[in-house]
């Protein structure tokens, strides 16, 4: 597919897309936490890596490289935008709180959860989320953020041991 | 949810399940639409324009490399112009470099007599 899309046949860059949308928005706002700029900054990403295509070692798996490029293009945005100050973390929200059962406390522990994320460093919260939410490997997530795999490691427990709290006790229904 | 193992190989689902909640954007097809509407308009360098690319940097790389060559070149023939010659009449008064061989002295000598 990749091959194709190298060729020039926009048909299978847009399967490419397709696969990759959900994973590259789920990074970029877990860079950028807001919704709006996140997709922006995938969408540009995107763009950017059809550009780069030509580049691009078939060798190598394309989601890391296209992830790369997603996660930098998120980093530069947030640089980019005006500094907009960050409330703490209200520690009652991190003590837990109630069991999330409704469909509003599942909202909340959603909001719960950006904001724990959002508090992380951002390396941090992109190796959580490649890791738990993508199944990507610790060495294809070295890959994307370009430090050594043990880094990635480390990423991982710590942004899992803040994270945990938020959901100590909180249990899937069914 | 279990007691994390420091740097645990496996992905948690629980974890991951939160997250992936969290961070869904929804109109997943609206973005995909998006992307592939706007990729119609990017134009990608085509396989001339890169070779053309790369033939301008090859051409730049070529003059820099040829005006090194000609500055050492210049330097060294202007280096051997300011080496002093020696003149007839330095290498006639100058004494000989080597001292006269005793066995040529002897024969002279021998033969004189």
């Amino acid at each position: 597919m990749v091959a194709r899309a190298v060729a020039g046949e926009r048909a299978a860059f847009g399967i490419l897309v397709k696969r990759y949308a959900g994973v590259a928005r789920r990074v970029a706002r877990a860079v950028l936490g807001n919704p709006e700029d996140a997709d922006d900054a995938a969408q540009d990403a995107m763009l950017s890596a059809l550009v780069k295509l030509e580049q691009y070692d078939a060798r190598r798996p394309f989601g890391p490289w296209l992830l790369r490029i997603v996660a930098n293009a998120a980093t530069d945005r947030r640089r980019r935008r005006t500094v907009r100050r960050v409330e703490p973390l209200d520690v009652g929200l991190t003590a837990g709180g109630p069991r999330p059962d409704t469909t509003a406390e599942r909202r909340a522990l959603n909001e719960r959860l950006r904001q724990a994320l959002a508090e992380l460093p951002e390396r941090r919260r992109i190796a959580v989320v490649l890791f738990d939410v993508e199944g990507y490997s610790h060495g294809e997530i070295a890959t994307v953020l370009g430090i050594p795999e043990g880094t990635v490691r480390s990423e991982v427990f710590h942004a899992r041991r803040r994270l945990r709290v938020l959901l100590a006790d909180w249990k899937e229904e069914g | 949810m279990k007691d994390p193992l420091p740097f645990d190989h496996r992905p948690d689902p629980v974890l991951g399940r939160a997250l992936r909640e969290a961070l869904d954007a929804g109109d997943a097809q609206v973005f995909t639409a998006r992307v592939v509407a706007l990729a119609g308009q990017v134009r990608v360098p085509s396989w001339d324009a890169v070779l053309a690319r790369w033939a301008r940097a090859g051409v730049a790389a070529a003059v820099v490399v040829a005006l090194a060559a000609g500055y050492l070149v210049g330097r060294g023939t202007a280096a051997s112009r300011t080496t002093v010659r020696p003149t007839v009449s330095d290498v006639l008064i100058a004494p000989p470099a080597h001292p006269a061989e005793v066995e040529v002295v002897l024969a002279s000598v021998i033969g004189n007599n």
